[in-house]
């Protein structure tokens, strides 16, 4: 049973690894970063943020700069 | 309605499809016909109606009663017209001195053997047999009644919805031709010659031990009493007659309801139904006794926690107690701690207002439906490929396939009437290839020719149509005039370059798939070479963790080898419930508005706004896998659902009971006490297909109407209550028909800009796109171009992932699910019906060699064990599955298969992995600890409900 946070890791997780062939980590992280921005809600972008915040130890490493890429963008 | 023949007529014989036109005269009167009419059908369409018994036009002439003959300038004797084509100059009498002494004097022989209990007989009022003796002048029966006959031939009743009386049998052989060419089942046969001569079903058995498969077609075709309804038989004829449009699974199949006032006397499947040409199956044409069960709730109730008794009240106190709920809760836990849950099995305009209401009223984007649970990866991946999240073709268009792939879809027990339609063109000698886990019953076509079996293990999709591409391409079978046409060159260049390596080969993944390598090229090779390749798929494609990369190996192979754009090919994607494809494309989902519009978009939101007069959350909301997470953790405490059971259909049972027991206000909407409503504080009772307006859309994107045959048994349809909710919560909605609704959906989705409910009622049905550019709608989609940015066709690159539920030594087997015919999804409907004779429980199929391996028999109990949970099914033994693959249904709430599915699901929607769960099995004395739960809150459930004065459940 996933808890809130178990679950936005494992999703996200999930999207990198099914999108590992779009070239280079740079390359996925763009397509996780579309799929997050265009599909999550709010509460769980958030979540997200708040997991980078913290290191984001168990994200995939495409995932990460996904995340990263995403808050950026929100910053601007 | 526009129609190019009367449906109500019968020409006797099919129309030929010929461009060609033949003249001909036929008593004196002039008509042009296409070539290959036959005489009979073409004096029918001047009006001239020719006697006939064996003869009707949805079977091939037959000319087996004689009582058709007709006389031709130049030639000699009496010919079937039934059987003689019409030729170019032929003079043709229908009548005359010497035909009309023929007809009497066959009919005279009928009759002798008839009984003459016309005036007590169930067909009385309809009987072709009774017309033709009328028609003929038949006046006297010079034989007598005391000579050999058939008068005490003994009744079969076994059937639960139909009597066969084979005293009233004139061996017409309409009834086993419908079996055939109709059906497709091949289940009647006329048994003995001559006098001896009757039907028999089967090896000679009863109809219901026989391979009947009850879809009515022969009742439907039967020209005397012989084969009745028994509706029919208890109710006598009907006084009128409503179209409407079945409410079962996503074939979307019209009905006339033929009622006798508010009563259904029986459905009869429309001729006139673009999906269905007449043809049904037992769920749609018979299996509508539950809109009546002593079950049905049919006064609002409330309470305040779910261990209280309920409390009948009225629509205003029921409506306002929820708004209150609602509204506290927002009060306290913010904007997004509600949202609701749209259903498929409600029409377009109910699923429409319920997330307007969700998007206008809770001012928030939570809002999901149960096509999450199965096809939201077509809607994924058919977007991101083909640009518009639907099906390619009509279901007519099977006809022009020379090839068939099937993959993770079992038309014949789920799409029934399509699975009749894919055999008649199976049979005309179009391939089969099927890739399933199990050996499903398409396979056992009779009269098959070409036909390959995959049988890949579960949750290796992907890796299979990989394969399938890899031959493709780098066998040199690819449509390259197609591809540098339709498609994004850099894309294609990419997807090339990734499926032509070696780790895509069909050798490669040989031990990952389980199939054998030369079958695969074998498959491949037979679809690309086809002039025409259509590929049909259902939920054993999208309930899998990479279910839309799945899609999208699925739309990257059709269109690699051409298959897009024109009749006989496509991708279609087989839809569940009737209004999947409704429901998805009215809005239901959290991130686009309807007509596939995302919430992001200024321009889109800017529009529904003006209309709607509210501002809109540019944010996408919760799924509903993520609804649950956040009941559990406090943040989501309100939800609206209905029509949809997500306390049975949705994995994981025990989590998603255990988020709707956090919920401080469960709305449920359904026609029963669900196992959902179990959980619910406010119960509103539905309504049924038959007790409401609107309109469904079928999985071939055709908006179909429905009509209210009967008033809403609780006094309101489905659509109202949402109307009466929303002014409750404050935002104002006001409409008088669903009508008013379709006009709104049209004002503001592009794809829909030319429907409303008198251009349905003109034309009978559309298809959508349906707007300027296509005013009677798209039978046939991208036929010059794709709706995406360049109007090219998208090939993306299909990784393959395997899924992290794998076998292991504690959980050695893996688990599939799926669905028979005569229950429908969660069988809340099929239950209370006749049709449990079928199939009362759910049974675990599993492998001789498994059962071998464990000491299991034959209706053994086993215990089920997965990593989410455990629970007990009897044992079915059976060598459609291959060894270490366990098989089960989920239509029978007790149960619990969902119990041992997992939360594992689709990378890019959340679809569930229904179809692949590692389990164990072994022996078991008792029920799992899930079932007793289960069974207790059923019975305190039932309890609390009887003691509120409504109806007893089940």
């Amino acid at each position: 049973m996933h808890n809130e946070q178990e679950r936005i890791i494992s999703m996200i997780n999930q999207i990198a690894e099914n999108n590992i062939s779009a070239g280079d980590e740079s390359a996925v992280a763009t397509i996780v970063a579309g799929h997050v921005k265009k599909f999550w809600p709010r509460r769980m972008k958030n979540m997200l943020k708040d997991y980078i915040e913290q290191g984001g130890p168990a994200l995939h490493p495409a995932a990460l700069q996904a995340g990263k890429q995403l808050f950026e963008e929100s910053k601007a | 309605m526009l129609q190019h023949f009367d449906p109500n007529k019968d020409y006797g014989t099919p129309a030929s499809l010929s461009e060609k036109l033949v003249t001909l005269e036929i008593d004196g009167v002039e008509i042009s016909v296409p070539e290959g009419t036959s005489v009979m059908r073409a004096a029918a369409l001047a009006d001239i109606n020719i006697p006939k018994l064996c003869a009707t036009d949805n079977l091939e002439a037959f000319g087996s009663c004689r009582l058709c003959a007709v006389q031709i300038e130049g030639r000699r004797g009496t010919p079937a017209s039934c059987t003689t084509p019409a030729e170019q100059g032929m003079k043709v009498s229908t009548q005359n001195e010497k035909l009309a002494k023929l007809r009497r004097n066959i009919m005279e022989l009928y009759i002798s053997d008839h009984p003459l209990d016309c005036l007590t007989c169930p067909a009385n009022g309809d009987c072709e047999l009774q017309d033709m003796a009328g028609a003929v002048g038949l006046r006297e029966v010079r034989y007598g009644f005391d000579g050999a006959n058939h008068l005490d031939a003994p009744k079969d009743t076994s059937n639960p919805y139909f009597t066969f009386d084979a005293s009233k049998c004139i061996v017409c052989s309409r009834c086993v031709r419908a079996c055939e060419e109709v059906q497709g089942t091949f289940a009647l046969t006329i048994d003995g010659r001559g006098f001896d001569s009757k039907v028999a079903a089967g090896q000679n058995e009863n109809f219901l031990d026989s391979e009947c498969v009850s879809c009515g077609a022969c009742v439907q075709a039967c020209p005397t009493a012989t084969l009745s309804e028994n509706s029919l038989i208890q109710m006598g004829q009907p006084e009128h007659s409503i179209s409407t449009t079945c409410a079962y699974c996503g074939v979307g199949c019209s009905f006339k309801a033929e009622m006798k006032g508010d009563q259904l006397v029986r459905m009869v499947p429309d001729k006139a139904g673009d999906a269905n040409h007449g043809h049904s199956c037992v769920k749609g044409r018979f299996a509508f006794g539950y809109a009546t069960h002593k079950d049905r709730i049919r006064t609002p109730m409330i309470r305040d926690a779910i261990d209280q008794p309920w409390k009948e009240v009225s629509w205003e106190e029921a409506i306002g107690f929820a708004a209150n709920r609602l509204k506290s809760i927002q009060y306290e836990y913010g904007r997004e701690s509600i949202g609701g849950i749209t259903s498929s099995r409600c029409t377009n305009e109910e699923t429409y207002l319920v997330q307007k209401l969700i998007r206008a009223a809770f001012g928030n984007n939570n809002t999901d439906t149960c096509a999450r649970v199965c096809h939201s990866p077509t809607g994924y991946g058919l977007k991101q490929t083909l640009g518009e999240s639907a099906g390619t073709q009509t279901f007519d268009s099977v006809m022009k396939s020379d090839c068939v792939l099937v993959i993770g879809a079992n038309p014949t027990d789920a799409h029934p009437v399509f699975g009749s339609l894919m055999r008649r063109r199976l049979r005309q000698g179009a391939s089969l290839i099927v890739a399933d886990p199990r050996e499903i019953d398409i396979l056992k076509t009779p009269h098959l020719g070409d036909s390959v079996h995959l049988p890949l293990r579960p949750g290796t999709n992907v890796a299979l149509i990989n394969a399938l591409a890899h031959v493709v391409i780098t066998e040199g079978l690819e449509d390259t005039d197609f591809i540098a046409k339709r498609c994004e060159p850099e894309a294609y260049a990419k997807w090339r370059a990734f499926i032509a390596e070696s780790r895509n080969a069909p050798e490669a993944v040989e031990d990952v798939t389980g199939v054998p390598a030369e079958s695969i090229r074998q498959a491949a090779r037979t679809f690309a070479n086809a002039p025409n390749a259509a590929i049909y798929y259902g939920l054993g494609v999208t309930e899998h963790s990479q279910g839309s990369t799945m899609v999208m190996g699925i739309a990257n192979l059709a269109l690699a080898t051409g298959n897009i754009g024109r009749e006989g090919v496509g991708v279609n994607p087989l839809r569940g419930q009737n209004n999947v494809q409704g429901s998805c494309d009215m809005g239901s989902f959290p991130h686009e508005l309807p007509g596939y519009q995302h919430v992001a978009d200024p321009v889109v939101r800017n529009r529904f706004e003006k209309v709607w007069g509210v501002t809109l959350d540019d944010e996408p909301g919760l799924r509903i896998p993520n609804m649950f997470d956040a009941a559990i953790a406090g943040h989501f405490r309100g939800l609206y659902v209905q029509g949809e059971d997500i306390a049975q259909s949705d994995p994981n049972t025990q989590h998603v009971e255990a988020a709707l027991r956090a919920l401080d206000c469960l709305i449920v909407q359904d026609i029963f006490l669900n196992e959902t409503a179990k959980f619910a504080h406010v119960l509103l009772p539905g309504s049924t297909f038959l007790e409401k307006n609107g309109t469904f859309t079928n999985a071939e994107r055709r908006i179909n109407r429905v009509r209210k045959v009967m008033p809403p048994l609780s006094g309101k349809e489905d659509w109202e209550v949402t109307v009466d909710l929303a002014n409750a919560l404050g935002y104002p909605m006001n409409y008088s028909h669903p009508s008013e609704i379709m006009d709104e959906i049209a004002l503001l989705t592009p794809t829909f800009t030319g429907v409303n409910y008198e251009k349905l009622d003109k034309h009978g049905s559309l298809q959508w796109p349906c707007n300027d550019e296509f005013p009677i709608g798209s039978p046939i989609m991208h036929v010059e171009s794709f709706p995406t940015l360049e109007g090219k066709g998208h090939f993306a690159v299909t990784e393959f992932v395997p899924t992290s539920e794998r076998a292991s030594r504690r959980f050695p087997l893996l688990l599939t699910t799926g669905r028979i015919l005569s229950q429908y999804n969660v069988g809340a409907q099929t239950r209370r019906t006749e049709n449990q004779v079928w199939h009362h429980e759910d049974k675990l199929e599993i492998h001789p060699h498994d059962a071998e391996e464990r000491g299991i028999n034959e209706g053994d109990w086993l215990g089920i064990s997965s990593r989410a949970g455990q629970t007990v099914l009897r044992a079915h033994i059976s060598k459609r599955m291959q060894p270490g693959v366990v098989y089960t249904t989920f239509h029978h709430p007790g149960s619990g298969a969902n119990v041992i599915t997992t939360d594992n699901s689709d990378w890019a929607t959340n679809c569930p992995e229904y179809k692949v769960t590692a389990v164990q099995v072994e022996k078991v004395s008792q029920p799992s600890e899930w079932q007793k739960d289960f069974a207790a809150n059923n019975q305190r459930q039932q309890k609390l409900l009887s003691e509120a004065g409504a109806s007893s459940g089940e």
